[in-house]
């Protein structure tokens, strides 16, 4: 029998940075592996975090896979497992076993214009994609990012997000006016509507609540995308992360192994329901 | 390997099975189930489909990962914990249900196969029992594909000729079973094989209930799936979720972790069954639940089994044992909804 695909390899938390304070708290955690038997992932896929005693919970891994040194998780606290991570400290121990999923097929897009659209903690999916393409500069065309979340507190990645207007278009928005707020004032999809990005030689990569992502890629069709053109990650309950617990299910689909990367081109022949 | 077997000598072969766990249907009050036989002598196989498939045996409804603990200095360390090798065989076994294990054979095999499922299941042999008269009024095998006397996924086909038995080796395993006792056994004749063949034929046409035009069901349901008839089939539902507990090829399963202790942090992870009718299988931690009410979730059970099953593993995923139908408290029965799938505009 090959290795026990149940059984977490155990990972030492080495830095934790809180990102958004209050009652929708997020944090990100970078993790090493405690023993040399680790893993290596693609963009895109998820793992399964184990806090003993807790449970498990899918999180999709925010880091590039060219950093080799730690994996990076980007973690809103919302339920049983997520809150123990937030209360876990630097040095402490906690399981991880993956990778799982499929990856975005950033090979294609060489060549390519991508722009990301994100919404809330839906950012951290994505992150690992437009990670690597910045490191990959090159390989690529115009590299644009917009995101948004309810106020500018709940923002993820605020410092890296500083850094990256350097680098790259960024267009940030905030669901409601605030004070001192410059940027776009309203959802997601309005700024992608605003900010009209041109479907030529592009790429959209989309992750946030379910109702964002269903308008942004409602928005990006009228900017003239084609399915093809658009691609989503997905996200369901999980437990087992390999096809076999039933769960995750869209269709004869399982997202934890035939998704969680979707262009719309193929998610729209699956039933409307996630 | 065809043989015959006389029901005195029954409990003789048996009682030569001392290195393994046997299991049998017995009589506790009015429901059968399957159970460890402590006395070969009290052996009965004149058993009504019984509550639980054998299911429970090769796939139980609460099984141990794996364990962990901490030590002192507060590290955590976890402990694989495969299931104990131990030959089983489970005697009795009605074709429907040992068409159910493979079907589960095929979800836990494929890669990356489930290693506490197989521990078992290698160790398992499966001895069927021809259904002479249909164990259930809801049986329904013929509909998907079986039969009162399919051999699939068994080991020895039984069948029940008044004072003897007729047995079909049909593997490795079933030979090994038969050598533990070759003396007991003795050939078929030609006119027992007669009698055989009537039996089995005889037996196909006792089958009162069916699904008809089965093989268009699935691409009747894909063009259904927004189709408000899933709100009017479900509207007496309670939300128990026996037709899955009870169902022979559901496989759907949760993972938990349980502790032992506190302080030092002891504990276990384990996997029990789950069921899609339960609102909780598929809520999000945020309160988002892509299957949010009964129609969904029924629309769910009968989908997974008539058209995603068939389109991921060419087989349907039910059966036709009918227990879903005779156990269901509210009356919703699988072969009317397909049924009215099949007129459906």
């Amino acid at each position: 029998m090959n290795e026990n695909i149940y059984i977490p390899k155990l990972a030492k938390i080495i830095k934790i940075k809180e990102e958004v304070s209050g009652s929708r708290s997020i944090k990100t955690f970078r993790t090493q592996f405690v023993e040399k038997n680790g893993f290596s992932h693609q963009c895109g896929q998820s793992a399964m975090l184990s806090v003993l005693g807790k449970g498990e919970s899918m999180i999709s891994i925010s880091s590039s896979p060219l950093e080799k040194d730690f994996l990076q998780f980007s973690i809103l606290k919302m339920g049983r497992v997520t809150s123990a991570l937030h209360e876990t400290e630097v040095g402490e121990i906690i399981g991880i076993r993956g990778p799982y999923g499929n990856n975005f097929p950033i090979e294609n897009w060489k060549g390519k214009n991508l722009i990301f659209i994100g919404g809330g903690i839906g950012l951290a999916p994505i992150w690992s994609v437009l990670q690597t393409a910045l490191k990959k500069k090159d390989d690529y065309g115009k590299l644009t990012l917009i995101y948004g979340a309810r106020t500018s507190k709940d923002l993820v990645f605020k410092e890296e997000l500083e850094k990256l207007n350097k680098k790259m278009k960024v267009h940030l928005s905030v669901d409601v006016e605030e004070k001192d707020w410059k940027e776009y004032v309203g959802f997601v999809p309005q700024n992608v509507t605003d900010k009209k990005p041109s479907p030529d030689n592009s790429i959209s990569i989309t992750c946030g609540p379910p109702i964002m992502i269903k308008f942004v890629i409602k928005a990006l069709e009228e900017l003239g995308f084609k399915d093809e053109q658009i691609y989503t990650t997905v996200e369901n309950k999980m437990k087992c992360g390999i096809g076999k617990c039933g769960r995750c299910n869209i269709g004869k689909h399982y997202v934890c192994k035939d998704g969680p990367v979707y262009s719309w081109a193929k998610l729209k022949t699956l039933p409307q329901e996630y | 390997m065809e043989k015959i077997l006389t029901k005195k000598s029954f409990p003789a072969w048996v009682k030569k099975l001392q290195s393994y766990t046997v299991y049998a249907p017995e009589k506790q009050e009015n429901l059968w189930s399957y159970e460890v036989i402590q006395n070969p002598d009290k052996l009965n196989l004149e058993h009504l489909n019984t509550v639980q498939a054998p299911k429970k045996i090769t796939f139980p409804q609460r099984e141990v990962f794996l364990q962990f603990n901490t030590s002192k200095e507060g590290k955590p360390q976890i402990k694989e914990v495969l299931p104990k090798e131990q030959p089983t065989v489970i005697f009795g076994v009605r074709p429907c249900d040992a068409k159910a294990i493979t079907l589960t054979d095929k979800v836990f095999g494929e890669e990356p196969k489930d290693p506490y499922y197989w521990s078992r299941r290698n160790q398992t042999t499966l001895v069927g029992l021809t259904c002479n008269t249909p164990p259930s009024d809801n049986c329904f095998c013929l509909s998907v594909g079986g039969s009162p006397h399919a051999k699939e996924g068994l080991d020895i086909l039984m069948t029940d000729m008044d004072d003897k038995y007729h047995l079909d080796s049909l593997s490795k395993k079933g030979e090994k079973l038969i050598k533990a006792a070759e003396n007991l056994f003795k050939p078929v004749s030609p006119k027992e094989k007669k009698e055989l063949e009537k039996i089995h034929r005889e037996s196909e046409k006792k089958i009162k209930r069916e699904v008809k035009d089965i093989k268009n069901i699935p691409d009747k349901l894909k063009n259904m799936f927004n189709s408000p008839f899933w709100d009017e089939e479900a509207m007496s539902c309670i939300r128990c979720g026996i037709c899955t507990y009870l169902c022979p090829t559901c496989y759907c399963f949760d993972i938990t972790d349980e502790l032992t202790s506190t302080l030092p942090l002891n504990g276990k992870r384990v996997r029990t069954w789950d069921t899609c009718q339960f609102p909780d299988f598929t809520m999000h931690s945020s309160g988002h639940n892509p299957r949010p009410d009964k129609a969904s979730r029924l629309r769910q059970r009968i989908l997974h089994k008539f058209q995603y099953h068939v389109e991921n593993y060419q087989d349907y995923l039910c059966t036709g044992c009918g227990r879903c139908i005779s156990l269901c408290p509210m009356g919703i029965d699988i072969i009317e909804i397909l049924n009215k799938v099949r007129d459906h505009e």
